[in-house]
């Protein structure tokens, strides 16, 4: 596990369409790699500092909703690669054959399968999908100057 | 003996499988992984029976792989020793004889072999009782007990007598 390396950086979930849903509590149970005061904590009521970190979703999320220029160049970095290996491309095709070009109209569109996870100083982190956050850039830049 | 668990493992996902069929892929790679192989603590894995979940996967940096932790049914074969089992001799030698239940391999050794049989030699080395009324030779089946285990991590084997009341051939296939 290369988890250690992650945590200065926002964590990026895969997200599909397809997956089943499934309830929030368990939601990070096996990534906890650098939360280690993050027992598993299900309901009981140990340490409520501890059950707001094990809940992320249940209060409101308070970071920006727009997305850092490093997530912007983490997720298209990620995406692109994926797609240069052979990952099934969620837009339509105008021709395009680079991989971050193709990432960056995937982006355009907010149809990159990530969730983004920003961990806060005191460990608990939100998640944002790459959907619901705002990026704010010029397109130009993205399509390479077109 | 034969169980019945729920089995944890991280799959690593190449990009390739992404889209709507992710799950079948996933799946049909942790078959692909999982069956048959041997843990030390489970013992065999036989077969996949379903799936319990798939959790949220976790994108790998550097790599664009990302990382499922499935929770998995499975049937998991692991031998115990006291356990009575039923085999296959496979090897028959002066030491003793091999002998296989499924996956697990059993060594039985002459001193575990009822003392009135003897070890013959030939094209088809068997053991034999002195009035030659029963024979252990490649692929009888026997019944025997496990007295012992050797678990590795990735591999389990097995001594077993057939020194004991009820134990030894139970279907000759040269009589047959």
């Amino acid at each position: 596990m290369d988890d250690d390396s992650n945590v200065f950086f926002p964590r990026i979930l895969n997200r599909y369409e397809d997956e089943p849903a499934e309830p929030e509590i368990e939601e990070g149970a096996e990534e906890d790699v650098e939360n280690p005061n993050n027992e598993d904590v299900t309901g009981e009521p140990l340490e409520t500092e501890d059950k707001e970190q094990r809940q992320p979703v249940e209060r409101p999320r308070k970071t920006s909703k727009y997305m850092t220029k490093y997530e912007r160049a983490r997720i298209l970095g990620t995406r692109a690669l994926q797609i240069s290996m052979n990952a099934p491309v969620m837009v339509e095709l105008e021709g395009e054959t680079d991989p971050l070009e193709i990432a960056m109209k995937e982006l355009r569109e907010r149809k990159i399968p990530f969730t983004i996870r920003r961990y806060l100083p005191d460990g608990s982190y939100e998640d944002w999908g790459v959907d619901e956050l705002i990026v704010e850039d010029s397109w130009k830049r993205q399509v390479g100057g077109d | 003996m034969f169980f019945h668990i729920v089995l944890e493992r991280n799959m690593q996902l190449h990009p390739r499988h992404f889209g709507r069929n992710l799950r079948e892929n996933l799946v049909s790679k942790l078959m692909k992984d999982v069956e048959g192989t041997c843990s030390g603590r489970h013992g065999f894995v036989v077969a996949i029976t379903g799936i319990e979940n798939i959790g949220k996967g976790l994108i790998r940096d550097g790599t664009g792989f990302v990382t499922f932790p499935v929770k998995y049914q499975c049937v998991v074969f692991r031998p115990f020793k006291g356990e009575i089992l039923e085999a296959v001799v496979t090897m028959v030698n002066k030491m003793g004889f091999f002998a296989e239940a499924g996956p697990v391999q059993i060594f039985v050794s002459n001193h575990l072999i009822p003392d009135d049989m003897e070890f013959q030699i030939g094209d088809m080395p068997n053991y034999t009782t002195s009035d030659g009324s029963v024979k252990i030779q490649k692929d009888s089946e026997v019944r025997l007990k496990i007295i012992g285990t050797r678990v590795d991590a990735t591999e389990i084997f097995c001594i077993g007598t057939i020194k004991d009341d009820f134990l030894g051939v139970i279907n000759d296939p040269s009589a047959g």
